[in-house]
């Protein structure tokens, strides 16, 4: 099964599939960037995080491994009032 | 030493000229003899606490006698607008301070909109407003100079017809050439979680504002008068256009701010299992308040005096246009969380409804929805009756029960006199005293943000340390939440001075993290710049101390380098920590809510997590000491006696 990566609105809101294999986070966004070329810009900026499978990551995310079917979310993370 | 003695003496100290060319006055009123006096901050002053929240607590330390009781018409109110209000984009913010009513310790609340920058446009860089007056007053400030009018009209009208009355009668043109600061209904009848509207959301909201302001029998204050440049001793524009440019610039204000607002941090919150979720109880709730579902009721987005962030989204529900609560402003994230989540709602439309009629009420909605929490919990588990609440089933999820408590507290009607107690209820015999280990409230005032901070040991410190109370926006070290930042060491270090741990959830050196975040904040505050576009709050990449630097110098003539500033907020930190122990706080009031000590998080990744006892108090310990505080909480002897002198030279 493909790993499916959820975008967040501002980055177009869709659900990519990715399709090669890649078993760390730090794989996906390469296989983004390859996917998508117009989002590896993006994919570098702070304010995109990630959640795999509903858990939002808060460290360690380069080396976090995935499994095929695992559902990615990049996540704007900020902070109100 | 009554309050006129205080100011006469105060007066006499201070100078009669201004310390810089674009510097307003400070103008001492006495409600109750219409009399005004003015004078400057001196430049001792603006050296070591900058104006705004900085210079306001200069006023309160010098006038304040904690004898008496907060709502005293002898306990000044003061609002200050800061260094760089009205000037520089994106700083369009003052402070209001004073002695809270509602948690007892420093009062001090900062708001936006166009009275911070129009105050300044009047040549007005701080009001100290005393005594009561002898009837409903409108004071009203055009081009510089006061003027009063009998508010007896207006008594009884809440922010929507307080804003048409007043723009109908006066004839200026709200955003052009008018603003306006006042209370509604709620501030009137004494409720302690009522705020100062400062416009159609923006509001001075905590520690009981609304009720402190109405006190003085003060209904409103109008600026009239028109915009105009500043004289500077170095052109300030071009400076400006750098700042707008890094302003645009950042992703979180492109992607995020500009375009939705803060509702966005719902959703990692919820994901990461921290949303505070009935009064605290879960940590996690509905995917049906995401900020994608209130994208259908958003038709556009407004912004403060000459900001170009514009944040603030409007709200639309589509209804009968004869619902005055079918349109509005807002949500923000906090008054999604705590009258989603933290209520039990889901229905997002209910929501954006709630909102708007704590903005029509004149409602600080933090304090306000924590304040129903608590009570929907008591009832839950028994603590609180049919009998204490005058016959009302207290239910999770239920909007209509909630619409009619807010309506019934502005006007402390039945149970609605208890919820207008806010966290004082116990105090006050409403409710018994164990019902105070499930109030989520530090130093007498309820949480802020919605954020459950069992997990993010930095953001709870902050919580803890926080001078006004249970406040994210002192001191909040938001990056902490973002994994990027987390896992660059070398850059997380170059942005708070030190090393600190990757792992949010581990306590090791967080204090660096809280320090560096409160003083940054503290200087924002000072120089009337938004939280939201301050480097820190929301990106490492919005303008800091550095812009805030070059800035200052250009407009004032005054040299303060970026390290200089941080000490700046720090010697703020410092003067609201001595006030607050001439009213009684010590090291003790530097806590969180035992249900955080006590009850592990039950969601998510970080299910199990809560707050060590004696981990917190190492932590504390350490704040202190790199806080040159005692292990009171309080200065150490000689910054103390510093400040004293600073703050009594001649």
């Amino acid at each position: 099964m493909p790993i499916s990566v959820r975008l967040p609105a501002m980055l177009g809101g869709e659900v990519v599939a990715i399709t090669e294999r890649v078993e760390t986070i730090d794989q996906l966004v390469a296989a983004l960037g390859r996917a998508r070329p117009e989002l590896t810009g993006h994919l570098q900026d702070t304010i995109f995080n990630f959640a795999v499978n509903d858990e939002m990551l808060l460290h360690d995310v380069a080396r976090r491994p995935l499994q095929d079917g695992d559902v990615v979310e990049i996540v704007p993370a900020i902070s109100g009032g | 030493m009554g309050i006129r003695d205080r100011v006469a003496r105060l007066l006499s100290e201070l100078p009669k000229e201004p310390q810089y060319p674009a510097q307003g006055r400070t103008l001492f009123v006495d409600l109750e003899t219409r009399d005004v006096q003015s004078a400057y901050t001196p430049r001792r002053i603006l050296e070591t606490l900058l104006s705004g929240r900085g210079a306001n607590m200069f006023y309160l330390y010098r006038l304040l006698d904690e004898s008496l009781f907060p709502l005293h018409p002898d306990i000044p109110l003061i609002f200050g607008s800061g260094v760089l209000t009205g000037i520089v984009p994106s700083a369009a913010r003052g402070n209001c301070t004073s002695w809270a009513p509602e948690s007892g310790v420093i009062l001090d609340s900062n708001c936006g909109d166009y009275f911070p920058s129009f105050l300044r446009m009047n040549g007005i860089d701080h009001l100290v407003l005393y005594g009561r007056s002898t009837q409903w007053s409108l004071m009203i400030i055009r081009e510089g100079e006061v003027e009063w009018r009998d508010a007896a009209p207006y008594v009884g009208l809440d922010n929507i017809d307080m804003r048409d009355r007043i723009a109908a009668d006066l004839g200026g043109v709200w955003t052009r050439d008018m603003s306006m600061v006042n209370v509604t209904r709620a501030g009137e009848n004494g409720v302690l979680t009522a705020g100062i509207m400062g416009g159609p959301k923006a509001i001075y909201a905590r520690g009981g504002t609304g009720a402190k302001m109405a006190s003085l029998r003060l209904k409103a204050i109008v600026t009239l008068g028109h915009t105009h440049e500043f004289p500077t001793p170095h052109p300030y524009k071009p400076y400006n256009r750098q700042i707008a440019q890094k302003l645009l610039a950042t992703s979180v204000v492109k992607h995020a701010l500009s375009r939705m607002g803060t509702p966005f941090l719902y959703r990692p919150s919820r994901l990461l299992g921290a949303m505070g979720t009935k009064n605290n109880q879960e940590t996690t709730w509905t995917d049906a308040l995401d900020a994608e579902h209130i994208d259908p009721y958003r038709p556009g987005m407004e912004g403060c005096f000459r900001c170009p962030v514009n944040c603030r989204p409007r709200n639309d529900l589509h209804r009968d246009p004869s619902d005055r609560y079918g349109r509005g402003d807002g949500p923000e994230y906090v008054t999604l969380g705590k009258f989603g989540p933290n209520l039990g709602i889901d229905d997002v439309e209910a929501v954006i409804r709630l909102n708007n009629i704590c903005n029509d009420l004149g409602f600080d909605t933090a304090s306000t929805g924590s304040a129903i929490g608590w009570a929907l919990e008591l009832f839950q588990r028994g603590i609180i009756t049919t009998t204490h609440t005058r016959g009302l089933e207290l239910r999770w999820g239920d909007p209509e029960l909630v619409e009619k408590l807010l309506f019934m507290t502005a006007e402390r009607e039945g149970f609605g006199a208890v919820l207008a107690e806010g966290t004082r209820a116990v105090e006050r015999g409403h409710y018994p005293s164990e019902a105070l280990k499930y109030r989520m409230a530090v130093k007498g005032l309820m949480q802020s943000d919605p954020h459950d901070a069992r997990i993010l040991k930095a953001f709870a410190l902050g919580l803890a340390v926080a001078t006004r109370g249970m406040d994210h926006l002192r001191n909040r070290v938001t990056l902490e939440i973002n994994a990027k930042i987390n896992d660059d060491p070398a850059f997380k270090e170059q942005l708070y001075g030190g090393p600190v741990s990757a792992a949010p959830n581990s306590y090791v050196d967080k204090e660096l993290a809280v320090r560096r975040c409160e003083n940054i904040y503290a200087v924002g505050d000072s120089v009337g710049m938004c939280r939201f576009t301050t480097k820190l709050f929301n990106s490492p990449s919005l303008p800091g101390l550095e812009e805030f630097s070059a800035q200052i110098a250009n407009v004032t003539g005054f040299s303060l380098t970026p390290e200089e500033l941080d000490h700046v907020g720090l010697n703020v930190m410092g003067v609201e920590r001595m006030i607050n122990h001439r009213l009684g706080v010590t090291r003790k009031d530097d806590t969180l809510p035992d249900r955080w000590f006590d009850e592990p998080n039950r969601h998510g990744a970080y299910k199990g997590e809560r707050i060590d006892r004696a981990e917190f108090d190492a932590l504390l310990s350490r704040f202190y000491r790199i806080s040159n505080l005692t292990e009171e909480g309080i200065p150490i002897d000689s910054w103390r006696r510093e400040l004293e002198a600073t703050m009594n030279a001649d």
